[in-house]
């Protein structure tokens, strides 16, 4: 059981992680593209929501998700589920990730629009003209240059998310609950404090591996 | 086609900046709702507020907050200038051992960090409570701090102390005139980010609070589990407008400063002249 929710963790990190870098690979090159008084708006717009209350940001999406909802009434409209039914996407690890996503993605678009920011835009002008379609473009020029900042990003979002406790708290409602939970309920409410113990050097020891592995990579991306 | 032209990351940007928006633009709605079950819109009132405002809970939790956020700043402030004025100095081992506990606290799990206080304030006896939340967010904050007044600290010049040594200031009259002068701005900005952190916190708090009266972050948490009303919706408004202005202020102090610090340089050292 613990070793479900243990791997429903990891999961939910990973691919989390992974939503976090192609949604903020995307804005990031964007907002690098543009002129200084677009990127500082956009930079504003990116980080402000950031700002406010985490509690406070994580249940609105209850508000926003739960069946009657806006993206309830939005699927229905779009004729996406049936008029009898509902999206039932409240209180799933569905749910969590969209939180976890949500929460974390400033996150990952910062360190990828500064590895971005500084880059001569004659190298996109170059792959254009040298006939590269837009793919190959983003392929062979944006990936390689937004990598030390998808590292980073990734290190950021993708540790603190595996041991997220608030986010599956009111998102997973109780039922889907991720190892933060279990430690937490540990301290608070068996008080099974060398169990508790023991999930946390767990967690600890796995995300050591993790970052480990990511540093490896790093390094071994420097241009030689 | 040139990748820089094209619609399609143009068409997903705008959709994420609308993703990170719209819960926002959820709670601002719904705190001006009449239907207090928020099930369907029935109009507008300015009620929720005057609830939340007058919500023993809510008033309790956020002067508690307020008491952790300034104590805590403070303490952070404390530990992260001491340590990165040390580090400094410091060179080879050491020096890489303080930049590794500073990286650790920002990308550890906060359940790790609570769980491990939780543990060790049971094991020397101290009862949890207020103190034990403001040392608990001290401990996390000033890695923050630290990074702040780090980034300021790199582009101080040594050479403006050693002139002011040179021209007879106590080491102490020197640290007061140039080091701390120029720090001010990173200590102002470092101050007001770990105070926001402080507010917002609900992990460390959650673990370290004992019997206390919990901190407003934790209330809401309570409401939360119990029913989601306008009058949340309210208080997280207020809290989001707060935020906004304190980080607003902490940006616009650390980067006027940043500009105002390198053009006074001369000016200082004029003034130490002065005495």
């Amino acid at each position: 059981m613990y070793l479900n929710t243990l791997l429903r963790s990891v999961v939910l990190s990973v691919g989390t992680t992974l939503v976090c870098a192609v949604l903020g690979l995307t804005l990031a090159y964007f907002i690098s593209r543009q002129g200084p008084r677009t990127q500082r708006l956009l930079l504003a717009a990116v980080i402000i929501p950031f700002w406010t209350s985490f509690i406070v940001r994580i249940y609105s999406w209850v508000d926003v998700l739960q069946n009657d909802g806006p993206l309830d009434s939005l699927a229905h409209t779009l004729g996406i589920v049936g008029p009898r039914s509902h999206i039932n996407l409240l209180y799933t690890p569905a749910s969590i990730g969209i939180g976890i996503v949500y929460s974390y993605l400033p996150l990952m678009i910062l360190p990828i629009y500064v590895s971005l920011e500084r880059i001569d835009p004659a190298i996109y002008n170059a792959g254009a003209d040298l006939g590269a379609t837009p793919w190959r473009q983003f392929r062979r020029i944006v990936l390689p240059l937004a990598r030390p900042g998808l590292i980073a990003g990734s290190i950021i979002v993708g540790v603190p998310a595996m041991g997220e406790y608030v986010i599956p708290e009111i998102l997973g409602g109780g039922k889907t609950l991720m190892v933060g939970n279990i430690i937490a309920n540990q301290f608070q409410e068996t008080g099974n404090y060398p169990f508790g113990s023991a999930l946390s050097v767990t967690l600890m020891a796995l995300l050591v591996v993790v970052l480990f592995v990511l540093r490896r990579y790093q390094l071994s991306g420097e241009p030689s | 086609m040139n990748l820089r032209r094209h619609p399609v990351s143009a068409v997903l940007s705008a959709l994420v900046i609308a993703f990170l928006w719209l819960p926002l633009v959820v709670v601002f709605i719904g705190s001006f709702d009449t239907n207090s079950l928020l099930t369907s819109w029935t109009g507008a009132t300015g009620h929720w507020y005057n609830e939340a405002l007058h919500d023993p809970n809510v008033r309790d939790g956020f002067e508690t907050t307020l008491i952790i956020a300034v104590l805590s700043a403070l303490l952070s402030l404390a530990v992260a200038l001491t340590g990165a004025l040390w580090w400094r100095r410091a060179h080879g081992r050491a020096r890489a051992l303080y930049d590794g506990l500073v990286y650790a606290r920002i990308v550890v799990p906060e359940v790790v960090f609570a769980s491990a206080l939780f543990f060790l304030f049971l094991k020397i006896h101290f009862t949890l409570g207020l103190p034990t939340i403001v040392i608990g967010h001290a401990v996390l904050n000033s890695a923050y701090a630290t990074l702040i007044i780090q980034a300021r600290l790199v582009g101080l010049d040594p050479a403006l102390e050693e002139a002011a040594a040179d021209l007879g200031a106590t080491p102490w009259r020197t640290f007061r005139r140039v080091t701390l002068i120029t720090l001010m701005p990173a200590i102002i900005a470092a101050g007001l980010l770990a105070f926001t952190f402080s507010l917002d916190d609900v992990v460390t708090s959650y673990f370290l609070q004992g019997t206390s009266q919990s901190p407003l972050p934790i209330v809401l948490l309570g409401m939360i589990r119990f029913r989601i009303t306008p009058e949340i919706n309210a208080v997280g408004v207020f809290v989001m407008f707060l935020t906004v202005a304190l980080m607003t202020l902490a940006v616009g102090v650390f980067s006027t400063a940043g500009r105002l610090g390198r053009s006074s340089r001369k000016s200082r050292i004029v003034s130490l002249y002065e005495g």
